[in-house]
C-alpha cells in the first residue's frame, strides 16, 4: 500500500473504524448532506417533468416546425410538395388564424380563432387526444371550442355560433348589410395549455379562409419532420423557401419561454444548494471538534512520517467521503421519493385539502417526473466542493495547533 | 569495541524565553546499539532535549548529527530512522492493533517493509501475538505501550527515543514494560534514549546523564 492510499484508509476508518457501524458524526453528517440532495434532485426532477410536458406540449400544438411570414403564402399542392422534398419532412398542414367576434343569443366573446386543414392537420399535430368531446374528423362540419370557453357559454355539440370577422368591417363600411358565419359546434378540446383553453375556437381552414377572405392562402405551415433532425430539416426548408418565408424550429419560436424555465431551474438549483450548505457548515463542526479531539494522534502521525499535508488530506477526504455518501445515498432516497410521489401527494392533499382540488387547480393528473445526468453531475459535483469546502476551516486551523505540545505528556 | 557513533550532539543550546536558556553546551555522543538515559527534574528541559534530536524542537545553537547526516532541527521536521515512545500511547482507536503497528511502515515512506522474522521476534517478544486483530479500546495500559513500542520498532529504526514511557503505568506494570523495552531494544540492536524520572530503570541502560541547571553531566 502506498503512502497516499493508507492516507485514504485512514480517512475511511476515521468515518467507519474497525468492528463499527459508522460514527455519530458519520451518520450525522451523511443524513445532512442526503436530505440537501434529496431535496435538490426531488425539485429537480419533477421541474424537469414539467418542463418535458411543457415542451412536448409545446410542439404538440404547433408542430416541430413552423413556416412563418409577414406575407401570405399559397395553399397549393405544389408549393405542399415542394416542402416535403426537403431533408427529414415527413407531413406538412397548412393553418391560419385570427379573431373573431363570436356571438351566441345575447353574449359576445372574441376568441382566437386558428384554422387548420381537416385532412393533413392529423399528420402533423396529434389534436386528437386534446379533443374531450367530439370527433376531430368533423372539423370539416363545424368549430371545435376550447373548454374554458365552453364552460363559460356552457356549449354543447350540436349548438351554433355567431361569428363575425374584421371583414365584416368592411362591410359595414360599404353599407352592406352583415351576415354572420352560423358555425356548428361539433366539439369541445383542452391540451392543458391554459393561453390556449381560455377562449380558442378550431375552425376548418376554409371557413377562416373565408371569414378573412384570404382567397386560397394561409398565414403559415406547420411541418412534421424527424424529431432527431429538427435542426437539419429546419435548415433544408429554409434551403429551399423563398426568401419571405421563414422556417423556424419550435424552439426558436419559445426561446424567450425556455429561457426562463431555464432561468427558474437555475434560480431553484441555486436556493437548495443552501441546504447542502448548511448540513456542510454543522459538518465542519463536526470536523473540527474531531481536529481538536486528536490533535495528539495527528502529532503521533506527524513523528512517524506524516506530512501536514498528508494530515490536510486525511480530513478533506473524510469530508468529501462524507459529501459522496451522502450524494449517493440522496438519489437513491429521491428515487424512492419520486417513485412514490403520487401516492404522497395523495396522502398530503388528502390531510390537507379537499379531495382533487390540487388536481383541478393545476390540472395535473400526476407529477411528471424526468431524471437528468446533467442534473446528478451537477449535484454531485457541489456536494462535493461544498463538503470539501466545510473540511478547509478545521484543516486550517490546525495548522495553527502547537499540536506536538501534546506529545510531551502532562 | 570501539563502535561507530550513531548520534553526536555538540554545543546544543535551546532556550524558549531569551535570554534565559533552558539548557546549553549539550555534547554527547552515543554509539549504535547503545542505550542512554537521561534523568532529571521535573521542567529540567528533558522531554525538549528529547525532541531536539529528534529534530521535531528547533535549537538556538550547536549542531546534532544522525547517521552521518545534520539534522536540521526545524519546524517539526520528520527524521527517517529515529522512532518515538511517549508517555501517552496515542494509539488510533478506529484501526486494529495490527494496523496501528504497520501504520509507521506506510507512513515512512524509506522504511522497507519489515522481514518476517523481524516482527516475528518483535510481536512474539512483546507478547503481542493474541491482540493484533483487536482494537486498541480493549487493551490494558500496559498493552497499548508494548503496541506503541511495536509501532515505534517495527521500521527498524536505528534510535529509539523514549519519553518516560512508563509514565501512565503502575510499578509493576511499568517494570515489565520497561523490561520488554530494554530486552527487545538489545535484541534487534536499536540505539536507546531514555527520559525517566526512575533510577531503578535508568540503571539498566548502558550510561546514564543528568540535565540539571541548564547543562547535561554524565553520571559515574
Ligand atoms: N513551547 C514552549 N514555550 C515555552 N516554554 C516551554 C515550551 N515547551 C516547554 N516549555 C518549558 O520548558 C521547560 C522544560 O519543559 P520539558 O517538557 O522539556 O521538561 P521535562 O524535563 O520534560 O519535565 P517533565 O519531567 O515534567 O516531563 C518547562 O518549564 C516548560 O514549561
Ligand atoms: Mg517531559
Amino acid at each position: 500500500m502506498k503512502k497516499r492510499t493508507w492516507i485514504l484508509y485512514l480517512a475511511f476508518r476515521y468515518l467507519f473504524p474497525q468492528k463499527r457501524f459508522g460514527t455519530f458524526f458519520t451518520w450525522i453528517s451523511t443524513a445532512g448532506i442526503l436530505a440537501g440532495v434529496t431535496l435538490l434532485t426531488v425539485v429537480l426532477s419533477i421541474m424537469n417533468g414539467f418542463d418535458e410536458n411543457i415542451a412536448q406540449k409545446l410542439i404538440q400544438i404547433n408542430g416541430p416546425i413552423k413556416i412563418l411570414s409577414p406575407a401570405l403564402m399559397p395553399d397549393s399542392d405544389s408549393f405542399k410538395k415542394s416542402l416535403k422534398k426537403a431533408a427529414y419532412v415527413k407531413a406538412v398542414t397548412p393553418f391560419a388564424q385570427g379573431i373573431t367576434l363570436l356571438q351566441h343569443f345575447n353574449r359576445v366573446a372574441f376568441p382566437k380563432c386558428i384554422g387548420f386543414d381537416p385532412h393533413s392537420v392529423q399528420q402533423v399535430l396529434p389534436l386528437q387526444q386534446f379533443v374531450e368531446q367530439g370527433n376531430l374528423a368533423d372539423l370539416s362540419k363545424g368549430a371545435f371550442v376550447s373548454a374554458a370557453l365552453a364552460k363559460e357559454f356552457d356549449f354543447h355539440i350540436g349548438d351554433t355560433v355567431d361569428l363575425y370577422s374584421p371583414m365584416s368591417l368592411e362591410a359595414i363600411k360599404q353599407e352592406e348589410l352583415i351576415l354572420p358565419q352560423e358555425v356548428p359546434i361539433v366539439g369541445i378540446f383542452k391540451t392543458g395549455w391554459a393561453d390556449i383553453d381560455r377562449d380558442t375556437l378550431l375552425l376548418p381552414l376554409p371557413l377562416l379562409q373565408e371569414l378573412y377572405g384570404l382567397g386560397n392562402q394561409v398565414h403559415g405551415y406547420s411541418v412534421e419532420v424527424d424529431r432527431k433532425h429538427i435542426q437539419e430539416a429546419c435548415t433544408a426548408l429554409n434551403a429551399i423557401l423563398p426568401p419571405s418565408l421563414t422556417a423556424y424550429t419550435w424552439h426558436t419560436l419559445n426561446k424567450d419561454f425556455l429561457y426562463i424555465l431555464r432561468m427558474e431551474k437555475a434560480m431553484c438549483f441555486f436556493v437548495l444548494l443552501f441546504v447542502v450548505m448548511v448540513a456542510a457548515f454543522s459538518m465542519s463542526s463536526g470536523l473540527m471538534t474531531t481536529v481538536i479531539r486528536k490533535q495528539r494522534e495527528i502529532a503521533l502521525l506527524q513523528t512517524l512520517g506524516a506530512t501536514q499535508w498528508d494530515i490536510a488530506l486525511i480530513f478533506s477526504v473524510q469530508s468529501m467521503l462524507l459529501g459522496a455518501l451522502g450524494t449517493v445515498l440522496g438519489f437513491l432516497c429521491a428515487y424512492g421519493v419520486l417513485s412514490y410521489r403520487n401516492t404522497i401527494v395523495h396522502l398530503l392533499t388528502g390531510w390537507f385539502l379537499p379531495e382533487n382540488a390540487l388536481w383541478d387547480f393545476y390540472s395535473v393528473e400526476t407529477l411528471p417526473v424526468a431524471y437528468s445526468l446533467q442534473d446528478f453531475a451537477a449535484i454531485t459535483f457541489f456536494a462535493i466542493l461544498v463538503t470539501f469546502g466545510a473540511s478547509l476551516f478545521p484543516v486550517i486551523h490546525l495548522k495553527r495547533l502547537p499540536i506536538m505540545q501534546h506529545l510531551r505528556g502532562e | 569495541m570501539v563502535a561507530q557513533p550513531i548520534l553526536q550532539v555538540n554545543q546544543l543550546s535551546k532556550s524558549f524565553t531569551p535570554p534565559a536558556m533552558l539548557w546549553q553546551g549539550v555534547s554527547f555522543s552515543l554509539a549504535a546499539h547503545e542505550s542512554i538515559a537521561i534523568c532529571g527534574q521535573s521542567g529540567s528541559g528533558k522531554s525538549t532535549l528529547l525532541f531536539a534530536l529528534g529534530g521535531l524542537e528547533p535549537v538556538q545553537s550547536g549542531t546534532i548529527e544522525f547517521n552521518g547526516q545534520r539534522i536540521v532541527a526545524g519546524r517539526y521536521r520528520y527524521t527517517p530512522g529515529i522512532s518515538y515512545v511517549f508517555q501517552h500511547y496515542h494509539l488510533i482507536q478506529e484501526l486494529t492493533v495490527a494496523e496501528n503497528i504497520f501504520m509507521a511502515t506506510r507512513l515512512n515512506p524509506s522504511a522497507a517493509s519489515p522481514d518476517p522474522s523481524y516482527t516475528e521476534t518483535l510481536f512474539s517478544t512483546l507478547g503481542l501475538k493474541p491482540l493484533l486483530n483487536g482494537t486498541p479500546s480493549r487493551l490494558s495500559g500496559g498493552e497499548q505501550q508494548r503496541v506503541a513500542i511495536a509501532r515505534a520498532l517495527i521500521t527498524q529504526p536505528k534510535l529509539l527515543l523514549a519519553d518516560e514511557p512508563t509514565g501512565s503505568l503502575d510499578e509493576a506494570t511499568g517494570a515489565q514494560v520497561m523490561a520488554l523495552l530494554l530486552q527487545i531494544c538489545a535484541t534487534v540492536q536499536t540505539g536507546l534514549i531514555l527520559v525517566t524520572h526512575n533510577a531503578t530503570f535508568a540503571q539498566q541502560t548502558n550510561r546514564q546523564f543528568e540535565l540539571k541547571d541548564g547543562h547535561l553531566y554524565e553520571k559515574n
